[in-house]
């Protein structure tokens, strides 16, 4: 019968092996292209950094123009904030939330689609600008006019890469609004605000802070794109603009920003940590309210960016304190983390290993933070390799950390094998000790006086050797990070990874209740979810009955 | 396995905190350099004071971190075996809200104490008021008495140094970090700052702020003196040497020491050195790719370029060339 019935059908062209994947609206695949994307810009963005690695190992070295490092440090900043880690991150909420939350899928399918293909085109049209009369941008990702105006930066370069930051808005805002709407209204029943998984707050932190921050740059870049195209001077002094007034909008955004693309791993560790601990988190009120607070005082210190712009004295210290108010809700966090670890049975599996690994490194942006915060000491720091310590240590040691931790984490629920270990372990170390080797030199070259952005030096005795161990550094992390992609091929073109079951951590969130992957409705049934960690009471009611 | 590690590690440990020994005793880049301007100092001293707390936490955290890792290891425990199920502790999470609170308060504290000695100028009669303005890519200074100086800011040791900064085309960043901290150099905006430098000596710094293709060159030096010297300078050297700063300064960044060419052409051949009125368009006007790098200065600086290019750089025409 059903034989017979299949033939009567016509195959829809959209059933194709690739087709399939073009067309489709499933949240899964959706986020599938999303991380599989960004991964891709990682290693593109990656190439980039290690390119300014070798320009900078020693003095004088010519492998890079100015031109082009100029062109290289803008791309690589823009690619690895608005290519990688944001969009990782809505790859990881779209494929994680409805799961998470019990729902089949996200409250617009279509409009999700239509997010990540403007993603891709983002992603496309900042790439093309390496072909765009004059070359690429090269103003800086934060590309502060009048350096950015026509005038200083004649190619089209920048003008791609403000078309490309706007598309890459809209495909956030999309994303954003979808994450909030399906949130609030598609939880399973019987998980109310305090039973939703920690990841499911921060991705609703995220969301929020990208609708309230993107118009912001949405504003700026659009004055930028007038001033260069239409004969606008929103900040061009000589014709009475002001080019404070666009570092101003610009990092309203830019620091928001800043805790979109560290909110949501956090919110990934708040789930590896308790699983590989065997334990609860450890104060989920506090962790899911510090979340928020965070966001909220990220709304109010934006001008930290701008110490050395020459704001009046009081404004200073306003931001200061408001700078230094948020270092207590990520503490908060910290302890709790720590506190989760506390009296557990920990087990060492690679995501824990990355859960782990963000928690050290990410106290110590945290901590440097804090100098950049007290406004005299940036005045002596800001601009220089310290700030660029500063950030590495919370957006590789702390974000890409995480989200190496949640691939290998989520892995095995994606693609239905688990990767392997070994290799995982290898990874991690690798990364690891390699980053620090990298990084951590840099906070010397800044104390030292080397400003960020600077394509050579001749200086020689500390600043070579610093330079030079950091550029070591980058080559273990890249071995690193190249492990993981070794161990993807491992896992499925070698076809040596053993298949997960559902469960394969013994977790505690819903996504783990449905099979691995999943089917395209992600659930036969949902159970009623009475707590936090719908999972663990499954295990015990059957360990009851048994 | 591990016991084998365990020297390994040991030695790692030891090595590393023997080189961070070294380095700090050497001012490797653990502090700001060695402060030569109350400014400065008071930044160094803030900078201490915020090291001690937050090296205290990065140790606590850390600690914890990696006791907790050894202690609670599984040691063979499957997966199945529960830890404590402790869901929190609300005194303990008080507590760990309001220490950092309290040490926030106190670093916060202390960069007040500290800001009027680093923010405002000591009160004094006979300051020296200097404009500093960037330019892709060059720092020039003017003085009281009309004087000019290229890259070069001379002044006067134990004197009060008020500065006004701005810019000419794009944002850029004065930074001597012996001398203090940053303050960007914005077209039509005046930021101010000051030092006072507590000895004599040269101190360096380069621009802080991405100016464009050259910003990694764009570097300025103050040179302190004492008051004689420096009363001599601002009397006659400025004048004489204006035209040779001018020179190495902004034209050979481009154009090469001896004008023989770089990222922009040859010019120790060209006529056009001989000039005046030529090369006083070009080098008010830009042309091409050449930007307009004179576009603020005075006929007197002009004129002096063109002495010190005519007698100095140029070399005769090439023989092609007319």
């Amino acid at each position: 019968m059903a034989a017979r019935a299949e033939t009567v059908a016509p195959v829809s062209w959209k059933t194709g092996r690739v087709a399939s994947w073009l067309v489709t609206v499933d949240h899964k695949r959706i986020g599938i292209l999303y991380i599989g994307t960004s991964l891709f810009f990682f290693v593109a963005g990656g190439i980039l950094a290690v390119l300014m690695r070798a320009q900078l190992a020693t003095p004088n070295e010519t492998l890079l123009t100015k031109n082009a490092y100029n062109e290289v440090l803008t791309i690589h900043g823009t690619t690895m904030i608005f290519l990688v880690v944001v969009p990782i991150l809505a790859g990881f909420g779209n494929y994680l939330i409805p799961l998470m939350i019990g729902a089949r899928d996200v409250a617009f399918p279509r409009l999700n689609a239509l997010s990540y293909w403007f993603f891709l085109l983002g992603g496309i049209v900042l790439y093309s600008s390496w072909f765009a009369s004059g070359g690429a941008a090269k103003a800086g990702w934060w590309s502060y006019p009048p350096l950015s105006e026509l005038q200083y930066s004649p190619g089209r370069g920048q003008d791609y890469w403000i078309l490309s930051l706007h598309i890459l808005g809209i495909s956030s805002l999309l994303g954003a609004i979808n994450f909030i709407v399906t949130i609030a209204n598609m939880r399973t029943r019987g998980m109310t605000w305090m039973r939703m998984p920690l990841f499911v707050w921060s991705i609703l932190t995220y969301s929020i802070l990208l609708v309230v921050a993107l118009p912001s740059i949405a504003a700026g870049l659009t004055m930028l794109l007038l001033d260069r195209n239409a004969g606008t001077h929103f900040f061009i002094p000589s014709e009475g603009g002001n080019p404070v007034l666009y570092q101003h909008v610009f990092w309203f955004f830019g620091h928001p920003e800043v805790y979109i693309m560290v909110l949501p791993v956090m919110g990934m560790i708040s789930e590896i940590l308790p699983v590989f601990s065997r334990k609860p988190i450890f104060g989920y009120k506090a962790v899911a309210f510090s979340t928020l607070a965070i966001a909220f005082f990220s709304l109010l210190v934006w001008a930290h960016h701008m110490f050395t712009t020459g704001l009046p004295v009081g404004l200073d210290s306003f931001f200061m304190i408001s700078s230094m108010v948020i270092a207590v809700p990520t503490g908060i966090k910290i302890f709790n983390w720590l506190a989760t670890t506390w009296r557990g049975n920990l087990h060492f599996d690679t995501p824990m290993l990355f859960a782990l690994g963000f928690i050290a490194l990410f106290t110590i942006g945290g901590l440097s933070g804090i100098f950049l915060a007290a406004f005299p000491v940036d005045w002596q720091v800001n601009d220089t390799y310290y700030v660029v310590a500063h950030f590495h240590y919370v957006l590789f040691g702390g974000s890409i950390f995480g989200i190496f931790g949640g691939l290998y984490y989520w892995w095995p629920k994606m693609f239905g094998r688990l990767l392997d270990e070994h290799l995982g372990k290898w990874n991690f170390w690798l990364m690891f000790i390699g980053f620090n080797v990298t990084f951590m030199p840099q906070h010397m070259l800044g104390l030292l006086g080397m400003p960020r952005r600077i394509y050579t030096y001749s200086h020689g005795g500390l600043w070579e050797g610093y330079n030079l161990t950091s550029t070591v550094g980058s080559g273990i992390m890249t071995i690193g990070v190249l492990l993981f992609f070794v161990n993807v091929w491992r896992t499925h073109v070698a076809r040596k990874g053993v298949r997960a079951t559902n469960d394969p951590w013994l977790a505690d969130t819903l996504e783990w209740y449905t099979t691995s992957p999943p089917p395209p409705n992600d659930f036969e049934t949902v159970p009623y979810v009475t707590s936090a960690r719908p999972l663990r009471d499954l295990r015990r009611k059957l360990a009851e009955q048994t | 396995m591990r016991r084998k590690l365990l020297p390994v590690f040991a030695f790692a440990i030891a090595a590393t905190l023997l080189g961070a020994g070294a380095a700090a005793a050497a001012n490797g880049g653990f502090a700001p350099q060695h402060p030569a301007s109350p400014n400065a100092q008071g930044i160094k001293t803030a900078y201490w004071w915020i090291f001690g707390f937050t090296a205290a936490i990065f140790v606590l955290v850390e600690t914890l971190l990696v006791v907790f890792v050894v202690k609670y290891r599984s040691r063979g425990r499957s997966r199945g075996v529960e830890g404590a199920q402790v869901h929190g502790h609300t005194r303990l999470e008080l507590i760990w809200t309001a220490g950092p609170v309290i040490i926030l308060a106190i670093i916060a504290t202390v960069v007040f104490i500290e800001l009027p000695g680093i923010r405002n100028a000591p009160a004094a009669t006979n300051a020296l008021h200097v404009k500093v303005e960037g330019h892709q890519y060059y720092w020039q200074f003017d003085y009281p008495n009309g004087a000019r100086s290229i890259n070069t800011l001379y002044v006067p040791q134990g004197t009060v140094v008020d500065l006004d900064v701005t810019s000419a085309d794009v944002v850029h960043s004065w930074w001597i970090p012996q001398l203090g901290g940053k303050i960007q150099a914005i077209p039509g905006r005046v930021n101010t700052t000051w030092f006072q430098a507590a000895h004599t000596g040269t101190f360096s710094g380069q621009c802080a702020e991405l100016c464009g293709l050259y910003h990694a060159w764009m570097k300025a030096k103050v040179v302190a003196q004492t008051d004689q010297q420096f009363e001599v300078w601002l009397k006659t050297a400025a004048h004489t040497e204006l035209g040779q700063a001018e020179f190495e300064g902004v034209c050979a960044t481009c154009h090469g020491m001896q004008g023989q060419g770089g990222y922009g052409p040859k010019i120790s051949d060209n006529p056009l050195l001989t000039q005046p009125s030529g090369l006083e368009s070009l080098v008010e006007h830009g042309r091409g790719k050449m930007p307009a790098v004179a576009d603020t200065w005075t006929p007197a600086q002009i004129k002096a370029l063109e002495n010190y290019v005519s007698k100095h750089v140029y070399t005769g025409a090439a023989t092609s060339g007319g």
